[in-house]
């Protein structure tokens, strides 16, 4: 079965445009469990409760509310809110290009993959050869789902994809977090030992190396206890202490 | 200072250094609460058994699995637990690997790895590790157990300081679409690269701002003032030109002016 595409529109880049649909690139296989009762196995279901009342609050009275001071709500309406989107002129708006590998993988977000639509083949192909070609991503910004979001394009496999970006203010710099002192910096001896250790365990990133294993322990478990059998629970974990001679730690790693 | 979400170590080799797991993202969008509409109590949300009608404590709560024939698995928090590896508290680092070879769309959540403890062979070993990584610019890939879930992420060097990724697995991605097997013509291509070029500039994520976020706030003054809440005007969009490379053309000249 084709995958249906959740939006429809176009790229615009200068006063080209390139028309396209946007997928879902990926999605969760996390296995999932539903809550019960654990006594009598019922279903758990999560009820809208006025605390004032005690009293279950139907969807209809139910607003949204801004807490604009200690117990001070605006009430918005889902178009008052809708009408901060953006521009809903069904264009992912390219403001400029810039090199591919320079946006750190923090700012990434969600993937969509983008296919071409109806007589965009054309400039879907140009689009995606010149992006390879000066290995660039496009920057712009995008209005999904009533809100404008940040994107960036880049080559994908045969084709292009979407990803969303998050914004500088919304990442942690990692360097306002102090470091302690230390009295003695790595040793030029540690770091070629280290480097080493590095090169030794050193592969070309192949994602299909890595499977999610836990997701089949947990299938295990589900199964162990359908079948009746006894659930163990697992030894205790034994932690290490830190290395006070690294040196010493680094010659044993590397045999 | 931020609080930890997790504490543990990771390993290299046989080089074991105490970590602590910071998020490194920080929440500044405008969260909106359901309110009751006649009064603006906010509302709870409460979890009820169906069979009695009544409230549910979570400590009487377990995790139901459907199988395909319907029937229910029950299983406790207790019992869940043990789907857990045994090394729990362990970040092993299983390969270096290199950052451009790993696409974006593996990416899941960013965070800042510490060191957990002020000894000096905790800090040595930690800048050890950075310094490497920085080196060899070489990306780690290992896996670790946050709150039940085990999770492949990649820790690499940054600002002096290592970073963790959460990654999705290979079959969390999905199949791309096809896409037109159509060569460009060289002359598309070669205007097209060209305008690429001349619409190009440094990554810079300051130019970024959420505008989306700052028209919400905008939006939830007004309605405080009183003030009917509008859509607010755009300008207007040139429209498009419908042969391809005249568009591009006309492009080039006009970045070009």
């Amino acid at each position: 079965m084709a995958p249906r595409s959740i939006w429809n529109g176009a790229i615009a880049f200068g006063l080209v445009q390139v028309p396209v649909k946007v997928y879902s690139a990926t999605e969760s296989k996390t296995v999932h469990f539903r809550e019960v009762h654990l006594k009598d196995e019922s279903r758990i279901e999560h009820r809208r409760v006025c605390p004032r009342e005690d009293k279950e609050v139907p969807y209809d009275d139910i607003v949204k509310g801004f807490e604009v001071k200690q117990g001070e709500w605006v009430e918005l309406t889902d178009d008052e809110i809708a009408a901060a989107a953006g521009p809903r002129n069904k264009l992912i708006d390219v403001e400029h290009f810039v090199p591919a590998e320079d946006v750190d993988p923090d700012f990434f977000e969600r993937t969509y993959f983008l296919g071409a639509a109806d007589k965009g083949d054309e400039a879907y192909a140009v689009l995606r050869a010149a992006l390879e070609k000066t290995n660039r991503a496009a920057i712009g910004r995008w209005v999904f789902h009533d809100r404008e979001r940040t994107v960036a394009i880049r080559v994908y496999g045969k084709g292009l994809a979407l990803y969303t970006l998050r914004f500088a203010d919304d990442l942690v710099d990692p360097a306002d977090f102090d470091l302690a002192r230390v009295s003695k910096k790595p040793s030029a001896r540690e770091i070629e030992m280290a480097s080493k250790l590095v090169e030794g365990l050193h592969v070309k990133f192949k994602p299909s190396e890595y499977e999610d294993s836990y997701r089949d322990a947990v299938l295990d478990v589900v199964k162990a206890k359908a079948e009746g059998r006894n659930i163990a629970p697992p030894e205790p974990e034994e932690t290490d202490g830190d290395d006070s001679d690294l040196l010493a730690t680094l010659e044993a790693s590397l045999g | 200072m931020a609080r930890s979400i997790w504490k543990g170590s990771i390993s290299f080799g046989l080089v074991n250094v105490p970590v602590a797991l910071f998020s490194g993202v920080k929440d500044t969008d405008v969260h909106f609460h359901q309110l009751h509409a006649k009064d603006h109590v906010p509302i709870e949300t409460r979890r009820v058994c169906v069979d009695e009608d009544e409230e549910v404590p979570y400590e009487e709560i377990g995790h139901g699995y459907e199988t395909d024939d319907d029937e229910l698995i029950v299983l406790t928090d207790a019992e869940l637990a043990t789907a857990a590896p045994r090394k729990t508290r362990t970040i092993e680092i299983e390969a270096f690997v290199d950052l451009e070879d790993v696409d974006p769309i593996y990416f899941d959540h960013p965070y800042v790895l510490l060191p957990d403890g002020e000894s000096e062979g905790t800090q040595r070993a930690y800048r050890l590790l950075v310094e490497v990584m920085e080196r060899s610019e070489r990306a780690a890939l290992g896996r670790f157990v946050l709150r039940t879930k085990e999770y492949l992420t990649i820790v690499r060097a940054r600002r002096e300081r290592l970073t963790l990724t959460t990654m999705r697995f290979h079959d969390e991605v999905r199949e791309p679409p096809k896409s037109p097997g159509k060569r460009p013509a060289k002359k598309q291509l070669d205007t097209t690269v060209k305008l690429i070029k001349a619409m190009s500039e440094p990554w810079d994520p300051a130019n970024y701002r959420d505008e989306y976020e700052k028209r919400l706030k905008k939006i939830i003054r007004d309605k405080q003032k009183g003030k009917t809440v509008k859509e607010p005007e755009r300008p207007e969009q040139p429209s498009a030109i419908e042969d391809l490379m005249a568009a591009l053309e006309r492009s080039l000249e006009e970045v070009k002016a």
